[in-house]
């Protein structure tokens, strides 16, 4: 569904991104790691086409993502770190604007907050305006788009991070629910747990590049742990 | 999709409290200038009626006296008020709303309201039109500044622009979302001008004008949506899109009107009042080679009658002298206004020619200079009134002249004519302009305002289209 091939980015002399390639077939989640400005960030932006790519190819569902940039966004949802919503509008109301513009008919009311009930929004808070809102709540907003604009991949930049245990778990819960629905999924991550937990794939970057890539069956937790610090060390 | 996001831009910007209070305070801005607009009309339009009739009742009631003492003793025109200056009094407080009309003079205007004015009042007056040209468009930034930077600076926009939206779809959204507020403000205020206009006496004969005047409006308050999203999608943050959107507007509504004057000034420079009155003096008195004097003149011209006539002594004239020399005097006279206020009204139009083609650095000069002539307070249609007033003079002293030529004798002042004369010299009515005849002249304010709002919409919708989060 998502496949970079020798993708790369580049600053004018400065190295955002060396040339990148991985698969995220429907179904899989590919975890990925690494400090801050390791590129994994670079790599989500170069799906989403917010910036020119310096060289390779992005594609989404076979289509590139720089020729048919507006056809492989209606493919993909983005869940970024901080779920930016409209304050002055209730959670209802940013789930049925950010659904009706990706094109598609409006969703009747019950179905939206089943929706709601489905990521974990506590009763009663949808009808509220976002201002209210939790971070965690806003992450769950941001889920129930993806799930109402009913997108094939999801791209994830550290969408957990700054949540709560109990919030980053019902989080996880239901990016394992969305991937039994057969959903691409590409998320960057610093928790190194929910990558074993959630992940099936796992790339570890480091100055823009990927420099390990392995399956996440194939390592134990406190092995994933050391693996990463040596890298991250060298 | 389009309706999605208009309906959501609206919603948002109903929900902020800035947002109202700006709105209700331009409501009743419009509302208010309006309203003032209106009584103002109605009670100038009263005592212009009242004035009218009495100058009328004067001159009809005069005894029987020399028909010269009748034209000295003159008639005051009046300028009617256009019903739509209720909405833009343009040059109207400037140039006064009568003259004098009698013998020998072409007379200034007089009574301008500009002269009575208190210090406060120099910034202008608030009328319909200053609020529209002026405070609409920093409404409309207002509005929108925050619109597309606004999105980029909370991080919506990424998030907008994850989905796949096409940018004409979500430029056309917000676009039509702002207008949705500002219709809150102006469609009142339109209902409001227009039941203003039509419910006054002959209002609705200014229909056509008004019809072009709203249409002009709208294209001006789309140049200024445009603009503003145009910058918004530019903009890194909110503050620097309303900065950049306030310079605009400073530069535009501020700034290029002023300069614009200065230029105009300096381009075709008009005479100050006094050199103007000298020189038309010196005419006057020396004829146009400036050394002939008066004497001189008038001994030619008794020598032409005479021979015109066949005669030796102006006493075996059949005719009266005095009003044959009266006429020759106005004939005289008439030349030299010809040449002075023609050459004044031609440098006039200079200027105005000027200011029009200076639309191109400033909307706001075609939105003025169209909505004063659509208004029917222009400089142009001011003139159109000075020039039938004096055409009346000019026909009212061949009246008198040739009373007195016809009815007397030699060089006799003391001749009376019947009261009767004064009532058979029709009144003093007239017609103003028809719709056609302004926007003829006003073809290029017009299509420079059309250029501007195209213009704007094209940048808008560029600027949109390479928008980045």
């Amino acid at each position: 569904m998502l496949q970079a091939t020798a993708l790369s980015k580049s600053y004018g002399e400065k190295v955002a991104l060396q040339p990148l390639s991985l698969t995220v077939k429907g179904g899989e989640v590919f975890c990925l790691l690494g400090a801050n400005g390791a590129g994994k960030t670079t790599t989500i932006n170069l799906f989403l086409d917010f910036i020119p790519r310096s060289g390779g190819s992005a594609t989404v569902n076979g289509l590139d993502v720089t020729q048919h940039s507006l056809e492989t966004k209606r493919l993909l949802a983005y869940i970024p770190e901080q779920v930016n919503l409209y304050r002055n509008l209730t959670g209802l109301e940013n789930l049925t604007y950010f659904q009706q513009l990706s094109g598609q008919a409006p969703m009747p009311r019950t179905a939206l907050l089943a929706l709601c009930d489905r990521v974990g929004l506590p009763s009663g808070a949808p009808d509220k305006r976002i201002a209210t809102y939790s971070k965690g709540m806003r992450q769950k907003v941001g889920i129930a788009i993806a799930i109402a604009r009913n997108a094939r991949a999801l791209l994830l930049d550290e969408p957990t991070s700054g949540l709560d245990p109990q919030a980053s778990n019902e989080f996880s819960a239901v990016l394992s629910d969305l991937r039994a629905d057969g959903v691409a999924i590409l998320m960057a991550t610093h928790d190194l747990f929910r990558a074993k937990e959630t992940g099936t794939r796992i790339g570890i970057m480091k100055h823009g590049a990927m420099v390990d890539e392995f399956a996440a069956a194939d390592i134990g937790h406190a092995d994933l742990e050391q693996l990463y610090l040596r890298h991250m060390r060298n | 999709m389009i309706m999605t996001i208009a309906r959501k831009e609206f919603t948002e910007m109903f929900r902020d409290g800035r947002v109202r209070s700006g709105g209700l305070a331009l409501l009743l801005l419009v509302g208010g200038s309006l309203l003032y607009g209106m009584r103002q009309t109605q009670q100038l339009a009263t005592e212009r009626d009242t004035a009218r009739q009495l100058t009328r009742a004067h001159w009809v009631s005069q005894p029987a006296k020399n028909p010269h003492s009748a034209a000295h003793y003159g008639i005051y025109a009046f300028k009617p008020r256009a019903t739509l200056a209720t909405l833009d009094d343009g040059v109207d407080p400037y140039v006064g709303v009568t003259t004098w009309l009698e013998a020998h003079k072409q007379n200034e205007f007089q009574f301008r309201p500009a002269q009575d004015a208190t210090s406060a009042q120099r910034f202008g007056t608030l009328t319909a039109a200053t609020t529209l040209q002026l405070l609409v468009p920093l409404l409309i930034i207002l509005l929108g500044f925050a619109v597309f930077a606004g999105e980029r600076e909370q991080g919506t926009l990424r998030q907008v622009l994850s989905l796949g939206v096409k940018p004409s779809v979500l430029g056309a959204g917000k676009a039509l979302g702002v207008a949705g507020v500002l219709s809150l403000v102006l469609i009142p205020a339109a209902v409001l001008g227009v039941i203003a206009i039509t419910g006054m006496p002959d209002g609705g004969s200014d229909l056509v004008r008004l019809g072009v005047m709203i249409v002009s409006y709208i294209a001006y308050f789309v140049a200024w949506l445009a603009l503003t999203l145009a910058i918004s999608a530019f903009a890194s943050t909110a503050r620097v899109s309303l900065a950049a959107s306030l310079g605009v507007w400073m530069l535009v509504c501020i700034l290029a009107p002023r300069l614009m004057t200065d230029v105009v000034r300096s381009v075709h420079p008009t005479p100050s009042a006094s050199a103007f009155a000298a020189a038309m003096k010196r005419d006057l008195d020396g004829g146009f080679d400036g050394h002939a004097t008066g004497a001189q003149r008038e001994k030619l011209f008794e020598e032409a009658v005479l021979k015109k006539y066949g005669v030796d002594s102006l006493s075996q004239l059949p005719v009266s002298f005095a009003g044959l020399s009266l006429h020759e005097g106005e004939r005289h006279g008439d030349e030299v206004f010809d040449k002075h206020y023609g050459a004044l009204w031609t440098t006039f139009a200079e200027q105005e020619r000027v200011r029009e083609l200076a639309a191109v650095v400033s909307p706001v000069l075609a939105m003025r200079s169209l909505s004063m002539a659509l208004a029917g307070t222009d400089v142009a249609q001011h003139l159109h009134f000075q020039n039938a007033a004096e055409q009346y003079r000019r026909s009212l002293m061949t009246a008198m002249n040739g009373e007195m030529t016809m009815k007397s004798k030699g060089q006799d002042f003391d001749y009376k004519a019947d009261p009767s004369t004064w009532s058979n010299v029709a009144p003093f009515d007239y017609e103003a302009p028809s719709a056609a005849w302004v926007l003829q002249r006003h073809t290029p304010a017009m299509l420079f305002l059309g250029v501007w709002a195209a213009g704007a919409v094209l940048l808008a919708g560029w600027s949109i289209g390479r928008m980045t989060p």
